[in-house]
């Protein structure tokens, strides 16, 4: 009897060692959004403009432009101590596909990146509560898509691991 | 870097919080209520940034017949930097900014005694000095011979319905003795330098008086043709200077 428990008790310590291995490898991949509630747009809303005020013969060029600044401010108090890799994501959002580019004024990494995608915006040690910086802000989108006034929706998120 | 304390509100007109996210990992009864604490705390504060975006005038709309105007020049598209030295370059290097000129052209043309209504067409010519396309500086029409006539319709949003151009023509051309030649009796052919295939101001012949339509521009393209002028001459007027002026008038959706 006691030779047929320990041969039952190993297949279970083996299990059990195969599913903390699992959990760990989905932990790794956790994206957490971050608190940035106090960042604030300068700017309460952003006009596009026409990047080239006259069309091509083709009609290809459909670009419009605008900008905004945003003051961001990410509470990053519980990574304290820790290295950090921040992105700023857009999602694929409608009425269709848009870019955004910054340039930071030196806390942040300048970048770009388009919907559906996010760019790393920092990495580092976390030495104090909140990460800021300033972004001027440019977004891009095909002005065909544009019908009405509509919505930009992006934030800041880590990979926790 | 900016002083915090002086952080206007969050709630800012266009600054708006959006869905929270989440997410959990299911590894026993401890981890999983401390792991629900943990991130309910994180995942409360966390906001996504809803900024809003417009189109700041959507449309534009440019017609140009003879000369025109332009704040800025072609400088190689899109290319950068610009392929050959022009100081003034438009946005992104592409086209200039259209502006106004009310300019008014003459086209004319003098039928010698011996011809007047012999049924051999006139070639009439223009005063206008315009030949480069304001687009991309492309020599597209020859002076005096052509007239240009081209511009755009800038829209955002999907595509609408062409831009329609007319003339508004008179009954007739006159003279001071109040003799009259029809309208009529003017007609166009439409050309451009390297077109091929079908023209946006097609060729046509005036009404005697009244609107008619002479080409339409798709929107968000760049549409133009030069217009090459003769007076038909199969009638015999009175001698005399007879004049008449057409309107092009530009009508977007």
């Amino acid at each position: 009897m006691i030779g047929a428990s320990c041969t039952v008790s190993r297949p279970a310590f083996f299990l059990g060692l195969a599913l903390g291995i699992i959990w760990a490898g989905a932990a790794q991949s956790k994206t957490i959004t971050l608190d940035d509630s106090g960042t604030t747009a300068l700017d309460p809303s952003v006009s596009l403009h026409w990047k080239s005020p006259t069309p091509p013969r083709s009609g290809a060029d459909n670009l419009m432009v605008g900008t905004t600044t945003i003051r961001v401010r990410i509470n990053v108090t519980p990574w304290l101590r820790r290295t950090a890799r921040i992105y700023l994501a857009l999602p694929a959002q409608p009425p269709g596909p848009i870019g955004a580019s910054w340039v930071a004024q030196g806390r942040f990494l300048s970048g770009q990146v388009q919907s559906g995608n996010r760019m790393l915006i920092y990495t580092g040690p976390i030495t104090s509560p909140f990460l800021e910086d300033v972004l001027q802000l440019q977004f891009t989108m095909d002005g065909t898509r544009i019908r009405r006034a509509f919505p930009v929706t992006f934030h800041f998120e880590m990979d926790e691991g | 870097m900016h002083d915090p304390s002086s952080l206007p509100p969050a709630s800012l007109p266009g600054v708006t919080p959006g869905a929270h996210r989440s997410g959990s990992a299911r590894v026993g009864l401890r981890r999983v209520l401390c792991g629900a604490v943990l991130f309910g705390a994180i995942s409360g504060l966390a906001r996504a940034y809803t900024v809003t975006i417009d189109a700041d005038a959507p449309q534009t709309i440019y017609l140009q017949v003879g000369v025109g105007s332009f704040t800025a020049d072609y400088c190689g598209g899109t290319t950068y930097p610009p392929p050959h030295n022009t100081p003034n370059c438009g946005p992104a290097y592409g086209g200039g900014t259209p502006q106004n000129n009310a300019t008014i052209n003459l086209v004319s043309t003098t039928v010698a005694s011996a011809a007047v209504g012999n049924g051999t067409a006139q070639a009439m010519t223009t005063n206008s000095t315009a030949t480069n396309s304001y687009l991309d500086g492309y020599t597209f029409c020859s002076v005096p011979g052509q007239l240009y006539i081209g511009g755009f319709f800038r829209t955002a949003g999907a595509t609408t319905a062409a831009a329609q151009v007319t003339a508004t023509v008179p009954a007739a051309l006159t003279d001071a003795a109040g003799d009259s030649i029809p309208f009529s009796k003017i007609q166009w052919a439409s050309s451009g330098l390297g077109d091929t295939g079908a023209e946006p101001f097609p060729a046509g012949t005036f009404v005697n008086g009244g609107v008619q339509n002479v080409g339409s521009m798709g929107s968000n393209s760049w549409n133009e043709s030069c217009w090459t002028f003769s007076y038909l001459n199969n009638t015999v007027p009175p001698a005399g200077t007879f004049t008449g002026v057409v309107l092009y008038t530009m009508s977007a959706p």
